[in-house]
């Protein structure tokens, strides 16, 4: 994981394959870390790590079923999306709002 | 249909004023960084007419596409496609409508549609197929100039 990635952005969560794969595989119901591994090329303490990273983002939840864990796709995933979308237009549009609330209307001829 | 994402700014200047500068001005206040090329001397423009090309242009010269102005009714509404150098195919749309409040105050709406666009696999955004849209996430990454700069 790169350092500087802000913790917690769904885009960087999703920026690696296996963690792509892990979301689809979620997608079709809930599973636990040893149903993951098994179905992935990847360790169970790697896929624990991948699970941490998507859950900080707010993609994945985490629900203990008697002695196991089950793991399950955040409903509000895609609203964690668009909350991310709105930070991006937030950005361009404070520059915006900058510059036009500091510059005066051309004058008219 | 995905839900449109919906954003509101008060402004402290008339609209007329924000309308312009959000148009002849973009090269000036569009965040470096937020390129498809990531080249930090690239400049925004944005062609002021119906059918005029929002684009980039790079220090080399290298144009790379945004998007095509759709609707164009100054000073109060524009409109435009959004793919940011990826196939127009998947753009989504943005509205703007700057609103005149009075007093030098001035309010704008921007509504961005068109989301199951983004991927082949649109369709599964509709029926709610979770595992549909992780696909279509990086597709979202760059139709929104993401990364974050600074």
């Amino acid at each position: 994981m790169s350092p500087s990635a802000p913790a917690g952005d769904p885009f960087d969560a999703l920026g690696d394959p296996n963690r792509r794969a892990i979301v689809e595989l979620l997608g079709g119901g809930g599973r636990s870390v040893s149903d993951l591994a098994d179905a992935l090329p990847i360790s169970r303490p790697a896929v624990s790590r991948h699970l941490r990273l998507l859950k900080q983002a707010g993609l994945v939840l985490e629900e203990p079923h008697g002695t196991r864990r089950i793991y399950q796709l955040h409903d509000q995933g895609v609203a964690a999306v668009q909350a991310y979308l709105t930070a991006v237009w937030g950005d361009a549009v404070g520059r915006f709002t900058l510059l036009a609330e500091n510059t005066t209307p051309a004058e008219p001829p | 249909m995905i839900e449109p994402l919906r954003l509101t700014y008060q402004l402290r200047c008339p609209a007329d004023h924000a309308f312009e500068v959000w148009t002849t001005r973009i090269g000036a206040w569009w965040p470096k960084g937020h390129s498809a090329s990531g080249d930090p001397g690239t400049v925004v423009v944005l062609e002021t007419r119906l059918g005029g090309r929002i684009f980039e242009r790079a220090t080399d010269g290298a144009e790379i596409d945004w998007g095509v102005v759709t609707q164009w009714s100054p000073p109060r509404r524009l409109g435009y496609t959004w793919h940011i150098g990826r196939d127009p195919m998947q753009a989504t749309e943005v509205e703007l409508t700057f609103v005149d409040l009075g007093e030098g105050r001035s309010r704008l709406d921007i509504v961005q549609t068109g989301w199951e666009r983004l991927g082949a696999d649109g369709p599964m955004w509709r029926e709610a197929n979770h595992g549909g849209w992780a696909a279509l996430v990086p597709s979202f990454r760059a139709a929104a100039t993401i990364p974050l700069a600074d």
